[in-house]
């Protein structure tokens, strides 16, 4: 190096560390919280085709019964003792447990404030399994993975997601395809 | 325990996260509609932007701001309408809550935390400088404009958290009806220039990334901490929509 350039070469560099550690501080100096490992363990595994167990009793009172509760409630918050239906699982003390919350989108008998980003389900049974437009199948694999066939939906993920497990899916899916007696719900 | 399942059980353990999601259900009746015309014309939010004011003037007001961010204080107002921004010194895509947050420092004041009272004052103040000018936040500005972005669409469009939705699960709906709630498209609707803003609902001033974590919880995804690179992602990405609908910078909003 040319020694007249040489002090200011020094100068030059001993300003740019100074602006390093300048900004380095600044970097301190406000919130920038790191969140990409949340949004890590928030990913969901890809979509995922499910076979309905065999011992799935879609006509089966108490299941239609835990089915129709899922579907209309958000999470075990308001749970009363005695209007849970028989073999709900209970959250373990100080946890709430969500439920479907199904209502929020889909119009169906007895729904209270209904949603209509789905598709209504009401009369499910006579429109659509009568028909044999839908089974079981369709519908078990609609409310566990429902992004096999609709890749973009704004239909929730229910057993990839972990949030219900095959028993409580079987419920969900018999109370959404039998027929819906007159007032079935009680409020 | 897997995380969803931990954070399954997790949900609702919060009381406030609970009462927020079953108060979130309700839509407005009669009366909160008539609350909400006359709340526009005299919105509870004014009052904060006056403390944010005083706050700034303790800051050094739009000069010490101008100079802060290397500009001529007359283009300040058009400036902060292109937030969140690449600030070279600070290192990243940041909010104008953290460019504050690092003026506070700089003058060896305490430093306001992004999720406090005062913070949100003072943010609805500075942005609201930028009041009936157009948002032009620059997506394409430099590297790290264009990252931001991208990491924001990427965010806005994946499925997360035990219900596996995505933002956009909801919010590529617009018009159809949540729990007696219509689907805002924040595009159209102007969501990126009205918040800071009045939540009737929770009778107090959130800003954007607040309103966003609301809805990460509700629907079940792990809420982003605010500040963090990602939120302010997603804030590029609304911001963005909002200038793409040529909309105002329109500071306090008035919201449900
Ligand atoms: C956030 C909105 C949303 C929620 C919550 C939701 N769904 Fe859906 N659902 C949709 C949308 C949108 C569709 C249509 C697209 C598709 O088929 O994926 C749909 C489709 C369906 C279908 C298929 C109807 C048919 O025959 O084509 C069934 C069955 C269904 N949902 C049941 C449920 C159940 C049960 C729950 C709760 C466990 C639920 N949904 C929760 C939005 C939702
Ligand atoms: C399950 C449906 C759903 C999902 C998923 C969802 N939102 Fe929302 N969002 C809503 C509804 C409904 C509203 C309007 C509620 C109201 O009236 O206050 C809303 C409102 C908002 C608003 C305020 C809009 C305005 O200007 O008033 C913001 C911001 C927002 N959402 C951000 C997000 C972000 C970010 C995500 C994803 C991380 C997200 N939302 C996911 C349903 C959803």
């Amino acid at each position: 190096m040319n020694k007249s350039i040489r002090p200011f070469a020094f100068l030059s560099f001993a300003l740019l560390a100074v602006t390093a550690v300048y900004a380095s501080d600044m970097t301190k100096s406000y919130e920038m919280p790191d969140a990409s490992q949340i949004v890590k363990d928030d990913l969901i595994p890809g979509a995922t085709k499910y076979t309905m167990p065999k011992d799935c009793k879609l006509d089966d009172l108490e299941s239609i019964a835990r089915g129709e509760y899922m579907f209309h409630n958000l999470n075990s918050k308001n749970d009363k003792k005695e209007n849970l239906p028989k073999g709900m699982k209970a959250p373990k003390e100080g946890e709430v447990k969500a439920y479907g919350n199904c209502v929020a989108c889909h119009n169906i008998e007895g729904a209270v404030g209904g949603g209509t980003v789905g598709p209504p389900l009401v009369g499910y049974k006579a429109n659509f399994m009568d028909t044999k437009v839908r089974d079981a199948q369709f519908v078990y694999q609609k409310i566990a993975d429902p992004r096999v066939d609709a890749n973009t939906t704004a239909m929730t993920i229910n057993l990839t997601s972990q949030m219900f497990d095959e028993s409580e899916i079987c419920d969900i899916t018999a109370y959404v395809i039998q027929a819906k007696k007159e007032k079935i719900r009680k409020k | 325990m897997n995380s969803l399942l931990l954070k399954k059980v997790l949900l609702g353990l919060s009381l406030t996260t609970a009462l927020l999601v079953a108060g979130e259900q309700f839509s407005m009746s009669a009366a909160d509609k008539a609350m909400y015309e006359e709340l526009k014309e005299n919105n509870p939010a004014d009052m904060n932007v006056e403390e944010g004011m005083e706050l700034f003037e303790e800051l050094g007001d739009e000069a010490a701001l101008a100079k802060f961010l290397e500009i001529d204080e007359k283009k300040l107002p058009e400036y902060i309408t292109g937030f969140p921004r690449y600030i070279k010194k600070m290192g990243n895509v940041v909010g104008l809550d953290q460019v504050l947050q690092v003026m506070q420092m700089e003058q060896t004041k305490k430093k306001d935390a992004l999720n406090s009272e005062s913070m949100t004052n003072l943010l609805a103040y500075v942005k609201s400088l930028g009041n009936d000018l157009p948002i032009n936040i620059d997506v394409k500005e430099n590297k790290e404009m264009e990252a931001a972005h991208a990491l924001g669409e990427k965010l806005y469009l994946e499925e997360r958290g035990y219900r596996g939705l995505s933002c956009n699960s909801c919010h590529a709906l617009p018009g159809t009806v949540l729990r007696t709630q219509i689907l805002p498209e924040m595009g159209a609707q102007n969501t990126g220039g009205t918040w800071p803003g009045y939540r009737m609902t929770l009778s107090k001033v959130v800003t954007l990334q607040e309103r966003s974590r609301t809805c990460m919880r509700d629907a079940g995804q792990a809420p982003l901490p605010l500040g963090s690179k990602e939120m302010v992602a997603l804030e590029v990405y609304i911001t963005n929509l909002a200038k793409n609908n040529k909309h105002k910078v329109e500071i306090p909003g008035l919201k449900r």
